[in-house]
């Protein structure tokens, strides 16, 4: 594990160094307060510590202080252990109320120092533990259980935040909302554990094909919507064309052997409906995707307004069940 | 003068004892014996100065440093009397300072000598 030692003072420093080295830690070693916080904040840096109190531009307390200014920006606790020669009670409440964990009076016990770095360690490791349950449960609130893809919740989300965002800046964002053709067939065929798997596949897909910026989710059973950001509208039906492609180009590989899949997708460009509510932008890429079903699968209809969404009638959402 | 002798004849650092602090790893004791010849003489000449102007803040600060290089070679007497500095400056109490000084000094004559001493002790 590494740890910091920050000491102004040689002697001491080469013997904390050498010392912990010989306890199996990686030691980094400063001389003053304002390299152990720039140590300290640094996303790889030390997260256990061992503070001088008395130090040159910073001192121990204002290290732990610095340093638990930051905790909100920081992803992991640090543990910061203040070594001292104060002994008054006063200077110790006032080392622990600064946000240090733990203090050690010098000169150091060997042992005792071992057995408060343990302590620190097995704070640490809970820490660790909690952080990564509490990391678990935001991505199965945030993401598809099957496909690790954003759930609908975030997807919709993220599509309300990015139409308000191209309005604002007069950018234009895409809307692709895809279905997987005959995929009831899929699941009758082969049953749902091969159905699965091609949603698994094309959810990867559809997200190797997205920019870092533009977002992928699973809409419905077999529907996915994506949102992409920033767009120039004159390239919009090829970029969708070059996502239908991502799907259909090669089979899927499954169980129960190689499957040609296809998808059908309704397009928006959100600059073509001004300010509308999230749920009409919907209804009308939905009917789009209809009208792409209508028109023989494995194909891409755009939705536009002042049309009934490409030829499809403002009935079409009925309709589009018995179609997929 | 017969009472610096009985002082500077003395050994002030504890061998058995650092040598137990480091798991009688002679060769970190022999760098922390270098690493104090190093850093000690300029450190008194700036507790020296420092006393000398009544500079308390300074004082202060260069007796801490000290007391914590001396203590951690277990040489616990002169630890103690630069304490007793440190005390001082930070009371504010000048009169006893040039006193107390004396007192440090005396602990400390004859150190580096010894040092160099155990240097080639730890060395064999």
């Amino acid at each position: 594990m590494k740890i910091l030692i920050a000491d102004d003072e040689a002697l001491s420093r080469r013997l904390l160094e050498k010392t912990l080295e010989r306890a199996g830690y990686e030691v980094v070693a400063v001389e003053n307060g304002r390299l152990a916080v720039e140590q300290l904040s640094r996303p790889d840096g030390p997260r256990l510590a061992l503070l001088d109190w008395v130090m040159p531009e910073l001192d121990g307390p204002g290290v732990c202080r610095a340093v638990r200014g930051q905790q909100d920006l920081q992803e992991q606790y640090v543990y910061m252990v203040l070594l001292t020669s104060k002994e008054s009670k006063e200077d110790i409440v006032t080392g622990l109320e600064s946000g240090a964990d733990d203090y050690l009076t010098k000169p150091f016990n060997v042992d005792e120092l071992k057995a408060r770095l343990r302590t620190g360690e097995r704070v640490l490791l809970l820490e660790g533990r909690l952080v990564e349950a509490r990391e678990m449960m935001r991505f199965k609130a945030t993401h598809d259980a099957l496909t690790s893809i954003w759930n609908r919740g975030v997807i919709m989300d993220l599509l309300g935040r990015e139409l308000v965002r191209s309005n604002r800046e007069s950018a234009c964002t895409i809307m692709l909302l895809g279905d997987v053709d005959h995929f009831k067939l899929i699941n009758d065929t082969h049953g749902h554990p091969v159905g699965d798997e091609v949603l698994q596949e094309i959810a990867r897909r559809l997200l190797l094909s997205i920019r870092s910026y533009d977002f992928v989710g699973r809409y419905g059973g077999e529907e996915f919507l994506l949102v992409l950001n920033n767009c120039n509208p004159e390239f919009a039906e090829k970029r969708a064309e070059e996502v239908r492609n991502v799907v259909s180009s090669r089979p899927i590989q499954t169980a129960a052997g190689a499957l040609k899949v296809t998808m059908s997708f309704g397009l928006l460009l959100s600059k073509d409906w001004g300010v509308r509510p999230v749920g009409d932008l919907l209804y009308e890429v939905d009917a789009a995707l209809y009208a792409a079903k209508a028109a023989g699968r494995n194909s891409i209809r755009m939705a536009r307004p002042n049309l009934p969404s490409s030829g499809v009638s403002v009935h079409a959402g009925e309709a589009v069940h018995r179609l997929r | 003068m017969e009472k610096v002798q009985k002082y500077s004849q003395r050994p002030r650092l504890d061998m058995p004892e650092l040598l137990n602090r480091v798991d009688n790893d002679r060769e970190l004791v022999h760098d922390l014996l270098a690493i104090f010849k190093e850093e000690f003489p300029p450190q008194l000449q700036a507790l020296h100065d420092a006393v000398a102007s009544e500079d308390m803040t300074q004082t202060r600060v260069v007796s801490h440093t000290l007391k914590g290089m001396l203590s951690n070679l277990s040489i616990t007497g002169a630890a103690k009397a630069a304490g007793k500095l440190e005390q001082l400056a930070h009371d504010g109490t000048k009169a006893s300072l040039q006193e107390a000084f004396t007192a440090f000094e005396l602990q400390v004559q004859g150190l580096l000598p010894e040092m160099e001493t155990h240097m080639a002790e730890v060395r064999r």
